[in-house]
């Protein structure tokens, strides 16, 4: 980076077009990109192509294995698996992306309140962080689950409020650091009110972190309404989930005899939630020159 | 410095995989022991050890406490256990037990009066015993001499003795130095507990197991095994697992497992009636349900026999009432042989399009088994295809029972409509709590609140019945006016499963609802 | 720093204070309380012997009543008797849980550390040859599997079908204790649990690694003739595993709280499993006394973390 013209061309370029050169030039990334579109692409349109529904029953076909009618083999009540492990994708990235969305909002508006509210806002609401983070996520998720029930709606609130305390964190960190710099304390002196901070120079400076936590984070959301499914306490079916129908490999019979009905779930998770974290690393990369020494 | 740490953190782990691989836990084999999931499944009770404050488990809770009388293994009648043998008066109004000889098991003697102390600890509420309310009618219990008990009741009670079969015979010696109000959370039970039975108390590991020790002067003979332990699994799956590792030797099964160890020679399968009725409940606090012919359709719109065949593979009883066993179940009931067309005609004759039309009903039930969501899936399909949209809600028991059990004002449209499970058995009594006017909520558990006139007559009438040759034609009315009525659409009732290892000799288990108890004979016990 | 320690002290007394506030409150907004899940629902009891059941728990008292009643006791050390569980005082209940879930959480970080360590030299030392992408592969697959998924399997393969371990539990019942039988049992829980954590260190480990073998120094020590071997164990991975070993810490504080999955596909007697089986059934005492003490081991262990930063960092000023 010593080379002056080389750091003359970088700049030109601007940042975001160098992140974006960055990311693509990071082959995990690439690779997750490939897992991941088609996966959501088949999941989002599989009612378009896919001629049987996930609630279809039909009691003369339990348990078959693979077959050029039943692609992925019938689940115990003679339901498509291929059709349930589509709608169980769509129910499970949607609590994921929702969930995700909703954390971010709390956890950047608490993070940000905290760095721009004054001492006592953030004396106050980092208190709050710390209680949260100081119950133990297990007891939190169980108890928050009990009182939610089972269903998309609940479980979207139980993940959405479990994970925004990291995040209002590394917030508030960024934003503090920002707090001190010229143009936000000329904003601040010419009596900007707090949404403008916020919006206008907190959003910009943090969406990196946001991005970055966001991906990842909705990696950890599948695997989490997989985790409270398998407790009996996520998606409750008929409702398809992949953590509701992994659940079935608890019993011996399915997972010995019926394998298709938990390994294609399976491989569908772990493959989605595998090219979310490549994702998710290429685009830390991106933003982050450091890293990309590596 | 950190090196030398991770190279001796290497050097520990070897050795210890090492030393694991190569050493299998090694025990005295000379003591024979059965180990068992006894706790497991719908009939188990694991962690209590309170047996008067047990809904459950009394298979396990029967192998060192005793009661007077019991169910034999197959719950056809009513035998003596501590009592020798007992006589009814003719009004039903007086009990007198003949007691067995028995010492408990620090060697104090058994007489009446621990059976007197047992009963009226019971009676009185603080104790927090279950059962105080099903003893309600009971007068007075007087001891005459050491070997006998007089009970005298209030009022005739057809269900006395099959709720006296649940009541464990207490030591009055080792209890009656604790008041009432703590006895229920006296560290008693599970630490230095004593009864009658074939076996001692010996040990809890929290959580763990119970292990229990022969008592050599039983007085039905000294137990075969040295020792009985007791292992809690937190569900079915894992106790499969550690019955196909050869760690235990019995334990319950769903269905779906059972049928992998059929053909098995090192396992025995012992199958049996759950004595439970299954039935979707419709709840009258709601207006939807009003219409007898809405309730029919429910039942003709079901294909109940191709559930039966292939959801759990022919081992359940269509019930058309709410009981299955032939002494119940009159000539000439309707069949409700699945006709889609006829349960349309039914909801277009009912009004169903203005009463309700395809709007979600939610359907809320306890049961999270796989098997009942393929069930629950299964009659969902069903019901769409007659135009009515039931949505199923699975949640767990407490939420259950918190929702149906509300006491202010419930919110009606919680549970319009459920999927559950009563007790139809050995005791026919058992579904009165559900269906009879008088059990209404707070005084009884008629949860779906179900005010028909002639079913609570018929209740009436066969639990009040005094002459016993006329006690099943009166359960059979029951059975006819539920057929007509249908204040429930009657599921069916399955069957449940065991499973045992081929090593066990003489092994008796019965899947008995709430675990029994039943005369087991533990003492009878051995293994290969 | 003698205040300074006073005040944290203070502050996270404070804490557990809100926390049970916290706690008790969630948990009496959850439908259902101990004596519902105490019924079986094929076999009912009337509402009225359900209230007197009620009664003798205190659960018909007001809810304030009830909070000030239960810290009243708890402030004496009384945490009441587990709902569940007749006669089974909570306070030793939760307390010999700590135990067991240390033993399995703390064998499958040693584990952990063990593999991911070792894999991440490899990798790094071995950077984009065969080994370095499978042992990526491998451990983003690791992270990427759901831990009850794995941990179903491997009971299911080590157990049921090698016979390797045993199907669950701590101890065999009715066996005299003995260190080889606790082992037996620990080894595949811990080994399973080590799996994801050990897929973390690696690459924590590896980009450390590389990071380092950049340096100066590195290059020094080469340059003089030291044996490859030497310099990647003597001067890089000592200064590689400073993140690693900030990662490893900020882990601990956690693990009190036990493994969920792993316990209760186990049934392994640890904090996770108990606490599953307390909200399962609505045990308040049981959980709010596990609350605190988590609680408790989480802000000890951060004060303690603190201390030790502030004691060895002098640029680190306590106020």
């Amino acid at each position: 980076m010593s080379d002056a013209a080389t750091a003359t061309i970088e700049r030109t370029k601007g940042p975001t077009r160098r992140s974006i050169e960055r990311f693509f030039g990071n082959r995990a990334a690439l690779v997750g990109l490939a897992i991941f579109v088609p996966i959501l692409v088949a999941i989002v349109t599989y009612d378009w192509w896919w001629g049987l529904g996930p609630n279809a029953i039909d009691l003369r076909a339990l348990n078959k294995g693979p077959s050029p009618e039943h692609w992925m083999g019938s689940d115990g009540v003679g339901r498509d698996v291929m059709a349930r492990l589509l709608q169980g994708g769509r129910v499970s990235l949607i609590v994921a992306v929702v969930s995700v969305a909703i954390s971010i909002v709390i956890g950047f508006l608490v993070g940000a309140f905290a760095s721009f509210g004054g001492r006592v806002v953030d004396a106050s609401l980092m208190r709050l962080v710390d209680l949260a983070m100081t119950l133990p996520p297990v007891i939190f998720l169980l108890v928050l689950a009990s009182i939610a029930g089972t269903g998309i709606m609940p479980t979207i609130l139980v993940i959405s409020l479990l994970s925004w305390p990291t995040l209002s964190r590394m917030v508030r960190a960024r934003l503090l650091e920002l707090r001190e710099r010229d143009f936000v304390v000329a904003a601040r002196g010419m009596g900007a009110s707090v949404p403008h901070l916020l919006f206008k120079h907190g959003l910009p400076n943090c969406i990196d972190i946001l991005v970055v936590y966001a991906t990842l984070q909705v990696a950890n959301a599948i695997l989490l309404e997989a985790g409270l499914s398998f407790l009996g306490l996520g998606i409750a079916p008929p409702e398809a989930s992949w953590g509701n129908m992994l659940n079935l490999a608890r019993s011996t019979v399915v997972l010995e005899q019926y394998p298709w009905q938990w390994m294609f779930p399976g491989a569908a998770l772990v493959l989605t939630v595998l090219a979310i974290n490549f994702i998710g690393d290429g685009l830390r990369d991106a933003f982050d020159p450091r890293s990309a020494l590596n | 410095m950190h090196i030398r740490t991770i190279t001796q953190a290497l050097a520990i782990g070897g050795l210890l995989l090492g030393a694991t691989a190569l050493t299998t836990p090694a025990f005295a084999q000379d003591v024979k022991t059965i180990t068992g999931g006894f706790d497991v499944g719908p009939g188990g009770f694991p962690k209590n050890f309170n047996p008067l404050a047990a809904t459950g488990g009394f298979t396990w809770l029967n192998t060192y406490f005793e009661p007077l009388v019991i169910y034999n293994a197959e719950l056809s009648a009513i035998e003596g256990d501590l009592a020798t043998d007992y006589t009814v008066s003719d009004d039903m109004l007086t009990y007198t037990f003949n007691l067995a000889e028995e010492t408990w098991h620090d060697g104090e003697a058994f007489t009446s009066a621990d059976v007197k102390f047992t009963l009226d600890l019971i009676r009185n509420a603080a104790s927090g015993s279950v059962f105080t309310g099903r003893l309600g009618k009971i007068a007075n219990v007087e001891a005459p001499d050491d070997r006998t008990v007089v009970v005298t009741l209030s009022e005739a009670d057809g269900g006395l003795l099959s709720v006296l079969a649940q009541v464990m015979i207490l030591p009055e010696h080792a209890l009656a130095s604790i008041a009432p109000e703590s006895i229920a959370t006296s560290t008693w039970w599970s630490t230095t507990p004593i009864g009658t039975g074939p076996f001692k108390f010996t040990k809890y590991v929290t959580d763990q197991y119970v292990e229990l020790a022969a008592d050599e002067d039983y007085r039905r003979g000294a137990p075969k095994v040295d020792r009985l332990i007791n292992r809690y699994f937190e569900n079915p799956a894992a106790a499969v697992a550690a019955l196909r590792a050869g760690e235990i030797q019995f334990t319950y099964v769903e269905p779906e497992d059972a049928a992998t160890f059929a053909g098995n020679e090192a396992f025995t399968v012992i199958e049996g009636d759950s004595y439970v009725v299954n039935y979707i409940g419709f709840n009258q606090k709601v207006d939807l349900w009003k219409d007898v012919r809405v309730r029919q359709a429910f039942m003709y719109a079901i294909d109940r026999a191709a559930i039966v065949e292939s959801l759990y593979g022919g081992a359940a009883k269509l019930a058309n009432c709410g009981y299955v066993a032939p002494h119940l179940v009159p000539e000439g009931l309707n069949d409700y042989a699945y006709d889609p067309e006829k349960a349309k005609a039914l909801l277009d004759e009912a009004g169903w399009a203005d009463i309700n039309g395809d709007k979600p009903i939610t359907w809320l039930t306890y049961y999270g088994s796989p098997q009942a969501a393929n069930v629950m899936a299964a009659v969902q399909a069903m019901l769409a295809q007659v135009g009515v949209n039931v949505v199923p809600r699975v949640v767990d028991v407490p939420t259950y029972n918190g929702t149906v059990y509300q006491e202010n004002n419930p919110d009606w449209n919680e549970f319009p409509l459920i999927y559950a499970g009563l007790q139809n058995g050995p005791n026919p009594a058992g579904i009165n709590v559900g269906l009879n006017k008088s059990q209404l909520p707070p005084a009884g558990a008629n949860i779906m609140r179900i005010e028909f006139d002639d079913l609570s007559a018929a209740f009436d009438a066969a639990i009040g019945e005094t002459d016993a040759s006329q006690v099943d034609a009166r359960w059979q009315d029951v059975c006819k006016v539920m057929n007509e009525d249908l204040p429930w659409a009657t599921m069916w009732v399955a069957n449940r499963y065991g499973v045992a290892s081929a090593n066990l000799v003489d092994f008796v288990w019965t899947p008995a609802p709430a675990g029994g108890p039943f005369a087991a004979h533990p003492e009878l016990w051995d293994i290969k | 720093m003698l205040t300074y320690i006073a005040r944290r002290i203070g502050i996270g007394l404070l804490m557990l204070i809100a926390l049970s506030v916290l706690v008790f409150v969630l948990l009496r907004l959850a439908p259902g309380d101990a004596i519902d899940a105490y019924i079986n629902p094929a076999a009912p009891l009337s509402m009225d012997e359900l209230a007197a059941l009620r009664a003798r728990l205190g659960l018909d008292q007001p809810l304030p009543v009830q909070y000030f009643g239960w810290l009243r006791a708890a402030i004496s050390g009384d945490f009441g008797f587990s709902t569940q569980r007749a006669g089974v005082s909570v306070l030793p209940l939760v307390l010999e849980r700590i135990g067991p879930t240390v033993l399995l959480m703390g064998t499958g970080m040693l584990l952990a550390i063990v593999l991911g360590i070792a894999a991440g030299i490899i990798s790094a030392v071995r950077r984009n040859s065969v080994t370095d992408v499978a042992l990526s592969v491998t451990s983003s697959i690791g992270i990427s599997s759901p831990a009850f998924l794995t941990a179903l399997l491997g009971l299911y393969f080590f157990s049921v079908q090698l016979r390797w371990a045993p199907s669950g539990g701590m101890l065999t019942p009715g066996a005299p204790f003995s260190v080889a039988d606790l082992l037996s049992h620990l080894i595949l829980p811990a080994f399973l649990l080590s799996i994801g954590h050990a897929a973390l260190i690696m690459r924590y480990m590896r980009s450390s690694l590389l990071e380092v073998l950049n340096q100066d120094y590195v290059r020094t020590a080469r340059a003089k003739g030291v044996r490859e071997f030497w310099v990647i164990i003597k001067h890089a991975t000592r200064n590689a595993l400073l993140p690693v070993v900030t990662l490893i810490g900020s882990t601990i504080g956690i693990a009190v709280g036990g493994a969920i999955f792993l316990e209760s596909v186990f049934n392994w007697p640890g904090m996770g499993l108990l606490l599953v089986n307390a909200v399962n059934t609505r045990d308040y005492p049981v959980i709010m006394c596990a609350t605190l003490i988590v609680g408790a081991c989480v802000i000890a262990v951060n004060l303690l973390t603190d201390i030790t930063y502030a004691a060895v960092d002098p640029r680190i000023q306590v106020a």
